[in-house]
């Protein structure tokens, strides 16, 4: 939920980079002697298209913002899970390194060089 | 208007500051880029002579242009602000994300505490194993400390008690009913001797 909404508003972030290049790309068309004009139609089109949706868009976060914010800082936490399965890693790598010495051990007392 | 939440002053000031920019920086696009347009349509009749009108449109056009991208640019800022706002006062995301990164945490503790569980039994087995052999060859003897695995799951045969383990607090009680239970001890699976009662 949380990647979905900052998902569509680093697509507005592209919207606005593309009402720009639009605007851009008309403005040099006109500046030309000959006009294209089916080009000029298309980035006006795009223009509009994505302006609009711009705006929709942030409107609509700052409304769902105004619903769900409270003005409290959250106090929620992930440390104690983060711990459980840190003390866990840990067990586990203990075990790997006593298991790891018990076979060196091994090896040596097999390795009738030694 | 009955759902109307009661914001914190400042929560609900920033969020009106933020619908004050998008419609100034929208309205501010809309306006120059259509000033623009107007002003790149080319007049028969002008009040100054023509050079120092195209030098007026041409600035105009410059300031307007610069406009545009500065209005774009607090656009932009806008949606970084956004982001920042949704990261730190979404609730229900904030929310669903802890629960989902408590869910994944748990779930790979889980696996790791399985895994060494399987690998603890593994062990023990050869353990059993490997005491067996050791304590029924020559070279194995006991001190009387701590009872061989071997022994244990022998004693707990013969007795039909599930509890007996290697744990040195019960070898103490073990040690005085060793002597009786060495001489009714059943001979070793592998056809070993009691090489223990010979020891002893």
């Amino acid at each position: 939920m949380a990647n979905d909404r900052l998902r569509a508003l680093e697509d507005v972030e592209k919207e606005i980079a593309v009402v720009l290049q639009c605007a851009g790309t008309i403005i040099l068309e006109l500046s030309k002697e000959k006009h294209n004009a089916s080009l000029l139609d298309r980035q006006l089109n795009q223009f509009q298209t994505s302006i609009n949706r711009v705006e929709s868009e942030l409107s609509s976060q700052i409304r769902y913002l105004t619903q769900v914010a409270t003005g409290q800082p959250h106090e929620g936490s992930t440390y104690s899970a983060r711990k459980d399965c840190q003390m866990a890693l840990n067990r586990a790598e203990y075990a790997r390194v006593k298991l790891g010495e018990l076979g060196r051990t091994c090896e040596l007392m097999l390795d009738p060089q030694t | 208007m009955a759902t109307q939440r009661v914001l914190p002053q400042s929560k609900e000031t920033l969020l009106q500051n933020y619908n004050k920019r998008l419609k100034d920086d929208i309205r501010s696009i809309l306006d120059n880029f259509t000033e623009v347009i107007k002003t790149a349509k080319v007049e028969d009749e002008t009040q100054v002579s023509r050079a120092t009108q195209a030098e007026q449109d041409h600035y105009e056009m410059h300031v307007r242009a610069a406009n545009i991208v500065r209005a774009g640019e607090s656009l932009m800022k806008l949606v970084s602000d956004l982001k920042q706002f949704l990261i730190l006062n979404d609730f229900p995301s904030v929310n669903e994300a802890i629960s989902l990164r408590n869910q994944q945490l748990r779930a790979l503790q889980e696996e790791c505490d399985k895994k060494l569980i399987s690998l603890r039994d593994e062990i023990a087995i050869d353990l059993y194993e490997l005491e067996e052999e050791y304590y029924s060859s020559s070279c194995g003897q006991w001190d009387g400390v701590e009872l061989p695995l071997c022994e244990v799951f022998h004693r707990r045969d013969s007795w039909g008690s599930p509890t007996t383990t290697s744990d040195p607090s019960n070898s103490s009680m073990e040690d005085s009913e060793r002597p009786i239970a060495q001489e009714t001890m059943p001979h070793h699976l592998n056809g070993h001797g009691s090489s223990t009662n010979e020891q002893s």
